[in-house]
Order: C-alpha cells, then sequence, then structure tokens
C-alpha cells in the first residue's frame, strides 16, 4: 500500500464516531453483546440435534441397554430430536449471524494484540464473519437435506439420516469448534465489547469506573 | 496461591489465568441454555400444536440439559476459583454458584418426574407442567443474566483483566 492511502485511512475516522455519544464503555447500544448469547442456541441445538440422529442411527446396538435401564425409547423418537433440533437451530441461527454482523461494525478490538494462532483483530474479525455466513449457509443446506430424508428419501426407513449425513454433520461441528474459538478469542484476548477490558485500554481506574 | 493442593494438579495458568486455552464453562453452558430453554419452547409447541411427539424431543432434550449442568458446574467451580472477581463481580459470581447449583437440583427433579410420567405414557405432559417450564426459563435467564455480567462487563478471565489484576491495578 502507498503511504498516500494509509494517511487516508488515518486521516478518515470511523464511522462509529458519529455515534459513539449513544454507546456505552462497551461500544453497544446496551449491556451485554447479543450475538454470544445466540450462539449457545445454534450451537447447543445443532450438536445435539446431530447426536440424537447418531443415537437414531445405532439405535439396533443400543436396545439392549435401554431395556436394561428401564427406558422406554423409541428409535423415531431419536430421530425427532434429530429434526426438530436442526430446524430450531436454523431458525435462530438468521438472528445469531445477523446480530453477530450488526455488533462487529460497532466492534473495537484492543489494538496491537495477537490471538494464540498469530492472528491480528481484523483478520480474526473478517474471518469470522465469513465463516459466520458460510455455516449458516451450511446448517440450512443440512436442514433441508434433513428434511427430504425425513419426508421424501427415507420415510420408509428405520434409520431416518444416511451415514454421509451424519459425516457431515461431524465435520460442520469440527468446523463450528474452530470458527467459535475465534469468537472466544475477539472477546477474551481482543476485548471486543467487554466493559472493563475497554475502560481498561481507555486507562480509566476500574476501582472508580466499575467498582 | 502456592502450595493448594487442587493447583498443583492442574498444568500452569496462561494469560487468561487458566490451565487450558480457553475458558469451558461457557461452552459446556451451551447445553444447559439452548437445551433447557428449548424443552420449554416444545413443551408449549406441543400442547398449543397438539403433536404429541413433540414431548418426546422436549424430554430428551430435558435429559442433555440436566446430564450438560453438572459438567457445567464442574468446570464453572474450577474457573470461577481461578477467576479472581473484584467489586461487585464478586458478589455476582456468589449468586451465579448459588442459582447453578440450585438449577442443577431444579433440572434433576424435572427430569425425575418426566421419566416417572413419561413410563406410563410418553404422549402426556403432567398437568402443570408448563408452570414449572416457566419457573424454569426464569431461572436460566437470571443465571444467563449473571454470567452475561462476569464476561462481557467484568471481564473475568480475559487477558486485559487478569493483567490488571496481577499487576495489582484491580483487586
Amino acid at each position: 500500500m502507498s503511504p498516500r492511502f494509509s494517511e487516508l485511512f488515518t486521516t478518515i475516522s470511523s464511522p462509529i464516531n458519529e455515534i459513539v455519544d449513544q454507546l456505552g464503555a462497551n461500544d453497544l447500544p446496551y449491556i451485554f453483546p447479543v450475538h454470544p448469547n445466540l450462539v449457545h442456541f445454534t450451537i447447543g441445538l445443532f450438536a445435539i440435534g446431530i447426536a440424537f440422529d447418531f443415537a437414531g442411527a445405532f439405535y439396533p446396538l443400543e436396545k439392549r441397554v435401554f431395556r436394561y435401564l428401564a427406558l422406554p425409547v423409541t428409535r423415531v423418537g431419536f430421530h425427532d430430536v434429530g429434526w426438530y433440533n436442526l430446524l430450531a437451530c436454523s431458525l435462530i441461527s438468521f438472528f445469531t449471524v445477523g446480530a453477530g454482523f450488526y455488533e462487529m461494525l460497532l466492534a473495537v478490538p484492543l489494538p496491537g494484540v495477537r490471538s494464540v494462532i498469530g492472528q491480528n483483530a481484523i483478520d480474526t474479525m473478517l474471518w469470522h464473519a465469513v465463516g459466520g455466513v458460510a455455516l449458516l449457509l451450511m446448517i440450512v443446506a443440512m436442514t433441508i437435506w434433513r428434511g427430504y430424508q425425513r419426508f421424501v428419501w427415507r420415510k420408509d426407513y428405520g434409520r431416518q439420516v444416511s451415514w454421509l449425513y451424519l459425516a457431515c454433520g461431524s465435520l460442520i461441528l469440527v468446523l463450528m469448534g474452530v470458527h467459535g474459538s475465534l469468537g472466544a478469542w475477539l472477546a477474551s484476548e481482543f476485548g471486543v465489547h467487554i466493559t472493563a477490558d475497554q475502560l481498561l485500554a481507555a486507562g480509566a481506574d476500574l476501582r472508580e469506573v466499575l467498582p | 496461591m502456592r502450595g493448594l493442593l487442587m493447583l498443583e494438579l492442574l498444568p500452569p495458568l496462561n494469560d487468561k489465568n487458566l490451565p487450558w486455552l480457553d475458558v469451558i464453562h461457557p461452552i459446556v453452558v451451551h447445553f444447559v441454555i439452548a437445551m433447557a430453554l428449548i424443552t420449554v419452547v416444545f413443551d408449549l409447541l406441543g400442547v398449543i400444536t397438539r403433536r404429541r411427539n413433540l414431548f418426546e424431543v422436549s424430554f430428551w432434550n430435558l435429559v442433555v440439559a440436566t446430564v450438560a449442568i453438572f459438567v457445567a458446574i464442574i468446570f464453572g467451580q474450577i474457573e470461577a476459583g481461578l477467576a479472581n472477581p473484584y467489586g461487585a463481580a464478586r458478589d455476582l459470581l456468589n449468586y451465579h454458584s448459588t442459582i447453578g447449583w440450585s438449577l442443577a437440583g431444579v433440572l434433576g427433579l424435572l427430569t425425575g418426574w418426566r421419566y416417572v410420567v413419561r413410563q406410563k405414557d410418553p404422549t402426556v405432559l403432567p398437568a402443570g407442567f408448563l408452570v414449572i417450564d416457566g419457573v424454569l426459563a426464569v431461572l436460566v435467564f437470571c443465571q444467563v443474566y449473571l454470567g452475561d455480567m462476569l464476561v462481557w462487563v467484568y471481564g473475568l478471565h480475559t487477558v486485559p483483566v487478569v493483567e490488571a489484576v496481577r499487576s495489582g491495578v484491580i483487586s
């Protein structure tokens, strides 16, 4: 980049400055970020949905255990959890991604920090943003695939999902783990939307401003 | 801190004052928060739409939430012990621990109740269970509020706060 361009970046200030008087110390107009709270649902519902489809797929092996435990279990019950949890995951994840973008546009990561894997703040944010949209696409595609298996392709089968579906679900869970770690570092290392971290970076005395 | 037996069992602490890479408790609570609240949603939907198989979905989610909360408490207690809460965060952490242990009891009771009723007929939701569901949802919301305060306001286990505590800027 030529020096002239980099001068432009320092003279044009961030658009966040225009609404800075409406924001708190955490750079948000409210006390906690919404995105990390919605993430509980995206990850929890997806993981448990896939887990219960695994339980349904391996049902013939588990039958004896459940009989021993005197726990009445049906295979279709397991697959119901797999389907409805994934459906709920799909619906709520649009809000997860939407809230994520809103809050990322307002993010002020601490300068000069590198994450565990050596990434700077903007790289972590961009990967987390693009990855989030990609994951939403995968979740929705999985839900459509799951629906077709349940209602059309495999409706007469005991095992409602194909092995390939379960493999894809497992792979997406690994991706979610990596993706979630990037998000966690945005908070725990870059201090994004954390009141105490932002106040400390501003040189405030937490004993006074955050008693 | 030196000389404490438990700490000697753990690997050395990093810049988040953790013996492992990142906080584990907030990951485990995905499965408590999401599963407990989706149980309430599916119970409600089951009653409204009369889709009885939704009660089976909510039962299994309740089972997962109940198992997960004990794991969440184990990691929560370890990480709370290493959190160095300061100011009002000390009280918040105490409330969070109290409600956390209570929720384990509440979830255990609810799962047991549902288990017994389900043995007779899995398509029936016990009378008044929706009211209990409401109480469960309120408890979970309070718990999430307190946990959010500890992370997003007080920044416990984040690098800048740990640094400030270690250098004695906050206590």
